[in-house]
């Protein structure tokens, strides 16, 4: 670490000669009902990290997409060198060596690292001159820290590594300026660690980086410079060492944020989810083993566990999505394993899924619609109750949308989750189980804080939930019973005050003593 | 693309603009209109007049539009059937074969059934077994698809050659029966008087080629605009369409909705091939499969973006240009049919076009030189 304290105030003493790399002049960019950008102005120097930090729907994303060319903005410009440049596309971005590296990567699964890198390039002879490609790729992974092999197939790798290629990619085009946009969404904090040294590296020679994030904690550390950004303007900037965390919260969501632990407020009621000797297989491997829980109404049960080790395939088979082998599953004293998600949900049970737009919510349906599709629903659908309930979410939960009959899919992911959350609380009549999955994942401050105190008001309810989350913090703050998974087993279960952080921790690590 | 030192640029819209929806269509039929005027001009006739001949054949003459009405009665079913089917994204292209067993379907109760019965119960009852035909037809394609996720649209396609096959089998390679007993020419043996309707006159004393099965077709039109927007069948259809991965969490049957759609646009396509039967035809009659219009069927549902109200317009519009290239054919100065497909397939092709004019934003930028 001591190498890297060195790295960085060397990048900085680079910065500071004050050679601006790319600005954004007055830059205004709308999208229907809203000013994603409102006369934002941003610059960057050589050799300098800058962060733009702003809730979901803040106008980060949006201003690193007019920085890169991805769109044209209605008025202002884009500064290069001191010079005014139109960027059409990403294509002329990079002609001015700017690159982004979006949230979701642009790779094709089947082709090699070193033929994705390769991809789009304008200079490519008919046939690939391969082994000259990977020695450049190595080259350059060599250089700048990013461990890749140019001859792995892209859909092998985790995500941590994909990202990488996306960044080798970048570099190999001749990027000066990287444009990151929430790189560490994906990533476990190993690979974060990692992505920081590569980001000190390039600093190092020079290059620049712009870093789109919503995570206060972690852009302290790698940034010379903060901008926040709220509804679509700048609301401050600070520079390395005038970082309060505190400040920038507020400067983010525009209000003070508070935190408090919600525990065990609520007496515990009836068990209304049981789930007993479970044990699930597929394709041969075992997912689940001998999973044994119970979660009573006005409790929060949290089940941690580090992504992929059976928190999904628990969620489905209380969901009835997916039908056990043994065991069995019993919803407000239904017996509900293998009757589908129908039979669990006519037994009482709600579930949040983890992938909201793609599997909780019709993406091309309005919020209205959305609103019925867990609904007991007649021959004719009745969609005038559903249009007042959704006025009322919108209204009560402040979701930002031009109106009920909004696309979910124009939705921000903080937003979407809201309908969603409100959805299978409140307008499920009768749902006394709540299974919610990753229910803040991808979510800024001030979501996660309604979500939060959505799930509070559902246990204060009197629901039975259950927290699968493998944001330890989350499962934490929230749960007044902690259960860790492990490769498909349930290993430690803690209840209440006398959780252990630590030892929750190295339950996940499979560690058990 | 760069054209004349700028550069076509396409972006996509975040909303559509009320009037692209009104004026691409348009704009798309003139442009079309512009092409064939090309192809009319290079074979040496004159454009203008042509077309004015083409609309007054197809569309403005009396004998005109009722042809065409007539002709677009069973397209309107097969456009339903396609429109139907592709809403869900299943790609069925069988409503040509589903025609023809429609056909089949209806000549059969025409026969054995409609003598002892009432008009007025013998013309649904062979549109019932016109649609029940057609679904038995899309039946395997149907369970193919929902239990073992083969693609519909081959398992439909070919099923449409089979069904060409067994009509000309039923008409000419056998005197079995649907052939006629009365002759040895070789034609569909007819059904009973009381399973026909006679032409519509419209308050007048001439035959006419449109019968009142137009509005039949135009009620399953009106019904399934409403039905589908307003009953339950329609939005778990609608979410399944949009999100399967939504439709299981929400515990929505797939099986069932891939299967049920499938029968149903297959049953649309039969009541086409039937609404034929106590129509213009009378009898099992080879003549239908010159027409194609169940291939059309699919042109149609496109044109009208799947939309069932569309389908009717979209119809009567292709009917038209069909109607009108024909009676072409044989005025003084005779214009190849192949003229008329050309344009019709113009109309088409702009018509898929201007889509991208619908979705995206499209302007011209002027290219620059790249500044160093």
């Amino acid at each position: 670490m001591a190498n890297l304290a060195i790295v960085t105030s060397a990048s900085i003493q680079h910065g500071a000669g004050g050679v601006l790399a790319l600005a954004a002049r007055a830059v205004t960019k709308r999208f229907p009902g809203v000013i994603a950008n409102d006369q934002v102005n941003f610059d960057l120097a050589r050799g300098e990290v800058h962060t733009l930090l702003g809730e979901n729907g803040a106008g980060k994303s949006t201003l690193a997409s007019v920085l890169c060319g991805l769109y044209r903005p209605e008025a202002g410009q884009v500064v290069r060198d001191g010079k005014e440049v139109r960027l059409n596309s990403p294509r002329d971005g990079l002609a001015h060596g700017i690159a982004m590296v979006h949230q979701h990567f642009r790779l094709v699964d089947r082709f090699t690292v070193a033929e994705n890198v390769v991809l789009g390039h304008k200079s490519l002879s008919f046939v690939l001159a391969t082994a000259e490609i990977e020695a450049k790729v190595a080259a350059i992974t060599e250089e700048f820290g990013l461990p890749l092999d140019p001859r792995a197939v892209v859909g092998e790798l985790s995500a941590g590594e994909r990202q990488r290629v996306e960044i080798v990619k970048a570099l190999y085009q001749g990027a000066e300026i990287l444009l990151l946009d929430e790189p560490t969404a994906l990533l476990a904090p190993p690979e974060v660690e990692k992505l920081f040294l590569t980001v000190r590296a390039m600093t190092h020679v020079g290059k620049s980086v712009v870093f789109v994030s919503h995570k206060l904690g972690e852009v302290v550390d790698i940034s010379d410079r903060i901008t926040v950004m709220r509804g679509g303007k700048v609301t401050g900037s600070v520079r390395r060492g005038e970082a309060d965390v505190r400040r920038l919260a507020e400067l983010m969501v525009g209000r003070e944020i508070n935190i408090v632990s919600r525990r065990a407020k609520s007496p515990v009621g009836e068990v209304l989810l049981s789930v007993s000797q479970v044990h699930l297989e597929r394709d041969g491997a075992a997912m689940l083993t001998d999973i044994n829980l119970e979660v009573r109404g006005g409790e929060i049960v949290g089940v941690a566990g580090v992504a992929g080790n059976g928190q999904r395939d628990l969620a489905e088979v209380i969901a009835g999505l997916c039908a056990p082998q043994q065991g069995n599953v019993t919803v407000c004293g239904t017996p509900t394993a293998g009757r589908g998600a129908g039979g669990a949900r006519r037994a009482g049970l709600a579930y949040v899924p983890e992938d909201r737009l793609g599997t909780g919510l019709a993406p091309s349906m309005s919020i209205r619609d959305n609103l019925v599709l867990t609904r007991v629903r007649d021959f004719l659908v009745d969609r005038k109750s559903a249009l007042l309930e959704a006025e009322t979410f919108i209204k009560q939960l402040e979701i930002k949308t031009p109106g009920p009959l909004t696309p979910t899919r124009k939705l921000s992911g903080g937003n979407a989750q809201k309908v969603l959350l409100a959805r299978e609380i409140f307008a499920v009549s009768g749902a006394r189980v709540l299974v919610v999955c990753s229910p803040t994942r991808g979510l800024d401050v001030g979501a996660v804080e309604t979500v939060h105190a959505l799930l509070d008001e559902a246990r204060d309810a009197g629901k039975a939930i259950l927290l699968v989350s493998e944001d330890l913090d989350e499962v934490m703050t929230l749960a007044d019973r902690v259960l860790v998974l492990y490769r498909g087993r349930i290993t430690l279960e803690q209840t209440g005050l006398d959780t252990n952080v630590d030892r929750v921790g190295q339950a996940m690590a499979g560690i058990t003593t | 693309m760069i054209l004349l030192g700028r550069r076509v640029q396409v972006e996509q819209r975040m909303a559509v603009p009320k009037s692209a929806v009104v004026i691409v269509p348009v704009v798309s039929v003139v442009f079309a209109l512009v092409v064939g005027g090309v192809f009319l001009a290079l074979t040496g006739h004159p454009p203008i007049r042509t077309y004015l001949d083409l609309l007054d054949n197809g569309y403005t003459s009396f004998y005109g539009i009722t042809d065409t009405l007539g002709l677009a009665t069973p397209l309107i079913c097969t456009g339903l059937a396609a429109a139907f089917a592709f809403r869900m994204n299943l790609y069925s292209i069988g409503q040509e074969g589903q025609m023809y067993l429609g056909m089949i379907g209806g000549t059969w109760v025409g026969i054995v059934l409609a003598d002892s019965l009432p008009p007025l119960i013998a013309v649904p009852s062979v549109l019932v077994f016109g649609a029940i035909a057609g679904a038995a037809w899309i039946a395997v394609p149907a369970f193919l698809r929902a239990r073992l996720g083969t693609s519909e649209i081959v398992s439909t396609l070919l099923l449409n050659y089979v069904a060409l096959n067994l009509v000309n089998y039923f008409i000419f390679g056998s005197t079995g029966f649907f052939r006629d007993p009365t002759t040895s020419f070789p034609q569909g043996r007819a059904v009973a008087e009381s399973a026909r309707l006679s032409p519509m006159a419209f308050f007048t004393d001439k035959v006419t080629n449109a019968y009142p099965t137009l509005f039949v077709a135009i009620l399953l039109a009106v019904f399934l605009f409403w039905f589908m927007r307003v009953s339950n069948y329609g939005y778990e259809t609608a979410v399944y369409a949009d999100s399967p991965n939504t439709a299981r969490y929400a515990g929505m049957n797939s099986a069932w909705l891939q299967s049920s759609v499938l029968l149903v646009s297959g049953a649309l396509a039969g009541v086409g091939g039937a609404m034929y039967v106590v129509g213009p035809a009378g009898k099992v009659d080879p003549g239908l499969l010159q027409v194609g219009l169940g291939y059309a069927g699919i042109v149609v549902a496109a044109l009208a973006r799947y939309n069932f109200l569309a389908v009717v317009l979209a119809a009567v519009l292709f009917a038209g240009l069909r109607t009108g290239g024909n009676a072409l054919q044989v005025s003084n100065d005779p214009v190849p049919i192949a003229i008329a497909v050309v344009l019709q397939g113009a109309v088409l092709l702009f018509a898929l076009g201007g889509e991208l004019f619908r979705r995206n934003k499209v302007t011209l930028v002027r290219v620059q030189r790249a500044t160093t």
